[in-house]
């Protein structure tokens, strides 16, 4: 009952199961001033990168949103770029 | 009126434009501001940084932050301030959690060593996926 069988073929590809890296850290909360952290966060074009892709759980994306708008009212992250 | 204390930050960043004696005159205005309504707790000077993007025309500013406490109706207050007054570019005024405010140092020893999923590679596998 602990361990579930992972199931083999999820959709074609190979299953990777994704983590939370903020669960992972243990973060509380989630600094707009960490610019180096958020950075993974958002996409080369500067928009914030979904769940499904980065992983994180639905409660760190929400405090990761509100960070990246934060940064990006004081210039530390861009809006969009070019 | 101990128990109607917060714990706020604020981040104010100034022109450029102002240079470093400018700029750091400026903050020491708002810290005595601020101390008259509540106690400084600590200082970080970033010094200049480039923005993300310009920002009246002007593509770097000096950062610094505060880490104050005070009352609940100073914050209104200081955001008032910070908008009739030149040279200032951005502001931000934060509540900071007192749960938080302990973990908050030792957080930034180890940043960028965070590093357990690889976010570009699966953004191509969740690319690849569609």
């Amino acid at each position: 009952m602990a361990d579930r069988p992972e199931r083999e073929v999820r959709r074609g590809r190979k299953g990777r199961r994704k983590v939370c890296s903020f669960c992972v850290d243990r973060a509380e909360f989630i600094d707009y001033k960490d610019v180096a952290k958020l950075r993974r966060f958002i996409s080369e074009r500067g928009k914030i990168l979904p769940r499904r892709v980065t992983g994180t759980c639905a409660r760190h994306q929400r405090a990761l949103t509100v960070a990246i708008k934060r940064a990006r009212h004081l210039a530390l992250l861009p809006y969009t770029s070019d | 009126m101990a128990e109607g204390k917060n714990l706020y930050e604020t981040v104010i960043v100034t022109s450029a434009k102002l240079g470093e004696e400018g700029s750091a005159e400026l903050v020491a205005r708002f810290k005595a501001l601020i101390e008259e309504h509540g106690t400084v707790q600590s200082v970080d000077d970033w010094g200049k940084r480039r923005f993300a993007y310009p920002i009246q025309k002007q593509t770097e500013g000096y950062y610094t932050l505060i880490h104050f406490e005070s009352g609940p109706d100073f914050t209104a207050e200081l955001d008032r301030r910070y908008q009739i007054t030149d040279g200032i570019m951005r502001t931000i005024i934060v509540k900071r959690d007192p749960r938080h405010v302990n973990p908050k140092k030792p957080q930034k020893a180890h940043k960028g060593e965070e590093a357990h999923i690889d976010v570009e590679a699966i953004a191509v596998e969740a690319v690849e996926s569609v």
